[in-house]
């Protein structure tokens, strides 16, 4: 079974009246975003809420004030990491669906790690990189098993990480329900099943330092790891490697290259990704572990990393579009009664639209004779 | 363990695999002609909601079950149109479809029910056959269920013989190793691809409505909760095989059972635990603990004339 | 011989009652690319028709237009006359055209039986109704095939025999073979052409794709040319016209040909060919030593059986054999991708046994792979990167790629090897075949301390021009003291090129002889299991 979301090396151009070249594989995105959009809009107004009111406070949600526009980046910083991930590992042609799980992990191993006594003691910034490291290890091994699954037996990279993905947000819920775990201790019957908050030395520092606009180290950390990734990808040896792998793993095996090794090493560093991205959610703004801690980030950086078609300015761009997205549909729910789920919708119509698209943008020569 | 608690064990596990059954065998026909239906989940899930609905307004579960057969169509149309006709990736178009049915039945449901939320709905009365049901303890925990429980044995017999002694079988077959060949005999691939998603959709739809109005008699957000996934798993964990498919929805509904099973037996597990166990099974089985796979040829490959 | 006017077309002729197909002026493009350009032609009943050409000239366009997988732009195809416009192979079928195929149009995972109820029945599937038909149907032509074998465990000659078969069993009234004699053996060729004659005596229009003139003068009732998408000549007399039909196919005097090339066409005898002496010297040490090498695949059968080869510097050495006898396996082992159950492998004084591909590369193997689309190249990466698609050879400071420096080495070895492309940063797969081989090519034999090149049917599917540069390259690198390996299912082809063939039958090497186009009989048998 092959499966194939298409590197997108070099796209075609479109060449339109104005001499303007515009890559078709901007285009169509960006097309299909803001067809999304309007069928969102549609939606509202069919729905009969109030569409003024529906838009202000998704607008207040996402950009309203200085506290609102930190949720967003802050969301946005996540969706990039596991973005960064997908494209990572999607160039040698591995489709990783399990981010969902790889933030989960990293999230338990984050707070526990954070927990152990004299961590939050450590100088020098270790309190908080620590338990970070300790995330990014959780999330490596968790996306390594699917790699070392691929490259082994060839098990499908999508089903195993969808189901390590149901396993991993589930041993949270176990984390937070078990004392022997993570539970906080049980005082009375009304204790939450959640861990104890972690310290605030091992928190992540505020980029402003002001906990009423709480936008964390995640996004200026994001930026820079888009550029390695950019970097890694177009031009090392590396890159090349992952690239002749992902279109034929035959020919890069001929050229000398490992395609088990490569494979393995793509899902570890996705994997890392996922469980920053896990650190980042813990340690940068939740700072306890509790029950569907993951509640759907992983999928929407999937979508995240699935728009942006390999590129990573590109999983920077979708990612804030979507952190600010995401905002404004809760403010709306909150303000206007415009069930959340209607973010939902458009997300889903952006994938269903642009893995359509594809048809357009990866369209293969005619075989001739 | 008592024989009475043993009964309802093995009821409440026959029960908990219906719809895993439904969903996977459906899911089989169309792996066997080379599409994997990522968006199972969603077709589920659009399944259990206009079975509610339908079911709700008409006041007839028949009618609702119904109902959600043709209300999936449309999602099997466009699962279709995009991996057959654009040939986009079955993976992710799959996974769209499946986030884009989650938020619009969300939203249908908070439309539709509003406030009246978690309200009953109309479901099928469980029944049991004439001889079955004076079997002692037996009869009653583990034959009296509803009534598509004992269709399900004949559509599956059924989908068998098809698949193993019609020419439409063998076409089946035939899209799954070699697409191009089978066109190039006179029967069109993109035909029989779209027809076996559009029967992979009803089937979903009867998976999908069973879990709503079959069992729980009601509709909540997201609650098929990954039960097309453990339907593709099993297919996977069948090795493309109908009776093993088969054997693998039965085991992970009675591992779903074990959750409501052990705390009455007084054994205490964490029941995210057992939640999970399903997964970890199917886990185990793809990650080769069922022996080798091999999978039909063309599984996952779009088809370019 | 009919003249052809000057712009290429041929002098139509009317239409004929006899005429069950015929083509007036269709034109067929893929993209900017025209397959073929305002071909006239017609097929008549009882005959059989060769169409000859290189590859790429458009004849199996020509055969999909007529079986309907693909719809021509313009012009128009009759049948008995009346327009004809197929939206797919059902409507030919329905219409009375079957159609063998280039490559097997079977599925391997079914029965025979299974094969042949694909697209003939609906309901249920009566498998021993149609075992009878089928023994009917072998017993009429003289053939043998066990009905509920799986398809997936034949030869390649029992294959093409369902193939055949699959067509007869519905009786068609045109039935259309595109080279179905490429993979057999020469007996196997016989069987089938006496089966095309039959067909054909029995009323039925028969469509023959081939570019073996042996053939033609042995069915042909009549001969169209096509070169690059047109008509180029054809013949009624196709017997005493074979060399003015191949001067009309590759378009230039047959005496400019080289050799080799002349000889793999069938045009010249072969003695008179003027063979160039290897230059080896008194026996020295050999430049590769395969020392009873065993493969078993992964159930267990065994694929090559106890093979020990050696061959010195600057010989030229060919493995022939009917597909699927070990040539596969045979490259796959010297690439290093396809580690030997026992024996060893030795190049220079290095022994390689079980090493990875890289420590191959090293020791100055060069390989070009039997399939340049799925091992010897990457489609989607472009030119450059695919001349450097070497670990080794990738040049690098600091982890990072030296762009720049792969581009201008790029660019020499495009000039060096008559690499013809837009540009060094092209898509490898948009270059034809033979750019695409020259490549491969290039890139091998310019790899450091180059001692052993191993060539896999490094001519397939190229066109005339193109062959002649792989065959001039080969000699080249022979002559530069590289030892070269010449796998290849084209026995004359070997035979013009290689100072020594080995014979492969079913994993075992069974026979060796000087490359001498004398050895053909012998070679044959022993291509076919008889022991000479």
């Amino acid at each position: 079974m092959t499966i194939s979301v298409p590197p997108s090396a070099r796209q075609r151009t479109r060449l339109w009246p104005s001499g303007l070249v515009v890559p078709l594989g901007v285009t169509i995105p960006v097309a299909s975003v803001l067809a999304s959009f309007a069928v969102g809009l549609l939606l509202v107004v069919l729905m009969g809420a109030p569409l003024g009111q529906a838009l202000s406070s998704f607008l207040d949600g996402a950009f309203g004030s200085s506290y609102a526009i930190s949720v967003s980046l802050n969301r946005a910083a996540v969706y990039s990491l596991v973005g960064l991930g997908f494209i990572f590992a999607n160039r040698a042609n591995l489709t990783n669906v399990g981010a969902e799980g790889q933030i989960a992990v990293g999230g338990i191993a984050a707070t526990a790690v954070a927990l152990v006594p004299g961590i939050a003691d450590l100088p020098l910034g270790l309190s908080f990189v620590v338990p970070t490291l300790a995330a990014m290890l959780a999330g490596a091994i968790w996306g390594g098993i699917a790699g070392v699954l691929k490259a082994r037996i060839g098990t499908s990279e999508v089903i195993s990480t969808l189901l390590l993905s149901f396993i991993a947000v589930w041993l949270v819920y176990w984390c937070v329900q078990s004392e022997h775990l993570l539970r906080q201790p049980m005082t009375s019957a009304a204790t939450l099943p959640e861990s104890l908050p972690i310290p605030e030395t091992t928190q992540l520092p505020l980029v402003t330092g002001d906990y009423g606009a709480p936008a964390n180290l995640g996004l200026p950390l994001a930026f820079f790891l888009a550029i390695a990734v950019a970097v890694v990808l177009g031009y090392s040896r590396f890159g090349f490697q992952l690239k002749a792998v992902g279109f034929n793993p035959l020919a890069a095996r001929r050229a000398g290259f490992s395609t088990r090794q490569t494979i393995v090493v793509a899902f570890l560093v996705a994997g890392a990704f996922g469980g920053l991205a896990g650190a980042v959610m813990l340690l940068g703004d939740q700072y306890s572990l509790k029950a569907g801690f993951s509640s759907g980030y992983g999928y929407d950086g999937l979508v995240v990393g699935l728009l942006a078609r390999g590129s990573t300015v590109g999983v920077i761009a979708t990612a804030l579009l979507f952190g600010f997205l995401r905002s404004g549909g809760i403010s709306m729910e909150m303000g206007a009664g415009v069930p959340a789920a209607l973010v939902l919708v458009i997300q889903g119509l952006i994938v269903v639209s642009v893995s359509g698209a594809a048809f357009w943008l990866d369209r293969r020569q005619p075989a001739k004779e | 363990m008592t024989t009475a608690m043993l009964a309802v064990f093995i009821g409440s596990s026959i029960r908990l695999a219906m719809p895993l059954l439904l969903a996977a065998v459906g899911e089989l026909v169309s792996e066997r002609a080379g599409v994997l239906n990522m968006s199972l989940e969603g077709m589920m899930l659009a399944g259990a909601f206009a079975g509610a609905v339908g079911s709700w307004s008409t006041g007839s579960p028949l009618l609702g079950l119904i109902i959600a057969i043709v209300a999936v169509g449309p999602v099997a149309l466009i699962q279709a149109f995009l991996t057959v006709t654009l040939r986009a990736n079955q993976i992710v178009s799959g996974l769209g479809l499946n986030i884009l049915v989650l938020g619009s039945t969300t939203l249908g449901y908070r439309w539709i029910f509003g406030a009246r939320s978690r309200e009953t709905i109309p479901g099928f009365d469980r029944w049991s056959p004439p001889l079955l049901k004076d079997i002692p303890i037996f009869g009653d925990a583990v034959f009296t269920q509803v009534w598509l429980v004992f269709a399900v044995p004949f559509i599956i017999l059924a989908i068998a013989a098809v698949l193993r002694f019609t020419v439409l079988g063998i076409s089946v077959h035939a899209a799954g190793e070699d697409p191009g060949t089978l066109d190039r005999a006179g029967v069109s691939a993109v035909r029989i691809r779209y027809g076996v998603i559009l029967f992979t959709g009803s089937m979903a739809a009867l998976g999908g409505a069973f879990i709503s109005i079959g069992d729980i008699h009601t509709f909540t957000e997201g609650m098929t909760n990954g039960a097309g996934y453990l339907a593709i798993a099993a297919v996977i964990f069948g090795n493309w095989t109908i009776w093993r498919s088969v054997i693998a929805c039965l085991l992970f509904g009675t591992a779903t059972a074990l959750q409501f099973q052990l705390p009455a037996m007084g054994v205490h597990v964490p029941s995210a635990v057992l939640i999970m166990s399903p997964y970890v099974l199917a886990f185990l089985s793809v990650a080769g603990l069922a022996g080798r796979q091999t999978a039909p040829k063309a599984l996952a490959t779009p088809y370019w004339r | 011989m009919i003249p052809v006017d000057d712009a290429g077309t041929m002098v139509v002729n009317r239409h004929s009652v006899a005429d069950a197909l015929s083509f007036h002026g269709v034109t067929k493009r893929f993209g900017s690319f025209a397959a073929l350009s305002d071909v006239t032609v017609a097929f008549r009943r009882g005959e059989v028709h060769c169409l000859l050409g290189e590859n790429g000239a458009g004849k199996s366009t020509l055969c999909n237009l007529a079986f309907g997988i693909h719809q021509a732009d313009a012009g128009e195809i009759r049948l008995d006359g009346a327009p004809f416009r197929p939206s797919g192979p059902g409507d030919s079928l329905k219409a009375g055209i079957a159609m063998v195929h280039q490559h097997f149009s079977l599925v391997d995972d079914m029965s025979v039986v299974d094969n042949l109820i694909l697209g003939q029945a609906r309901g249920i599937a009566w498998r021993r109704a149609f075992a009878a038909k089928l023994e009917e149907l072998t017993t009429r032509y003289g053939l043998a095939l066990k009905p509920f074998a799986r398809v997936g465990d034949l030869s390649i000659g029992e294959r093409q025999c369902v193939e055949i078969v699959k067509c007869l069993i519905r009786q068609p009234r045109i039935l259309i073979l595109d080279e179905p004699t490429a993979v057999l053996l020469p007996d196997e060729i016989k069987g089938l052409l006496e089966v095309v004659r039959r067909v054909a005596v029995e009323g039925c229009a028969v469509i023959l794709v081939t570019h073996k003139l042996a053939e033609i003068r042995d069915v042909a009732d009549r001969v169209t040319v096509v070169r690059q998408g047109r008509v180029a000549a054809q013949s009624q007399t196709p017997g005493q016209d074979i060399e003015a039909l191949v001067r009309a196919m590759i378009q230039r005097p047959l005496e400019a040909l080289d050799p080799a090339m002349a000889m793999s066409l069938g045009i010249s005898a072969g003695s008179e060919v003027k063979r160039r002496a290897a230059r080896i010297g008194p026996r020295g040490p050999d430049a590769l030593q395969i020392d009873a090498v065993t493969v078993k695949d992964a159930t267990g059968v065994v694929r090559l059986d106890e093979v020990t080869l050696t061959i010195q510097p600057g010989e030229i050495v060919g493995i022939v054999g009917v597909e699927g006898n070990g040539q596969s396996e045979l490259g796959a082992v010297l690439a290093g991708t396809c580690p030997p159950s026992a024996g060893r492998i030795i190049v220079g004084d290095l022994d390689l046994t079980g090493r990875p591909p890289q420590a191959f590369s090293a020791a100055g193997m060069g390989v070009v792979p039997e399939d340049r689309h799925a091992v010897g190249a990457i489609t989607g990466m472009t030119l450059t990167e695919n001349l450097f698609l070497d670990r080794s050879r990738v040049p690098t400071r600091f982890g990072l790629l030296r762009r720049r420096v792969m581009r201008e080495a790029a660019l020499t070895m495009m000039a060096q090897f008559d690499v013809r492309a837009s540009g060094p940063d092209v898509a490898f797969g948009s270059l034809s075949g033979g750019n695409q081989q020259k490549a491969v090519l290039a890139r091998e034999m310019t790899r450091p301390g180059l001692k052993v090149l191993l060539a896999a049917q490094p001519t397939r599917g190229l066109d005339v021009g193109a062959v002649e540069a792989v065959y001039g390259l080969i000699r080249a690198a022979s002559e530069r003291g590289v030892a070269i390996l010449l796998i290849s299912s084209e026995l004359d082809e070997v035979l013009a090129i290689a100072n020594r063939v080995a014979v492969l039958y079913r994993g075992r090497i069974v026979g060796e002889c000087r490359g001498e186009p004398g050895q053909r009989e012998r070679i044959g048998a022993l291509m076919a299991g008889h022991s000479a």
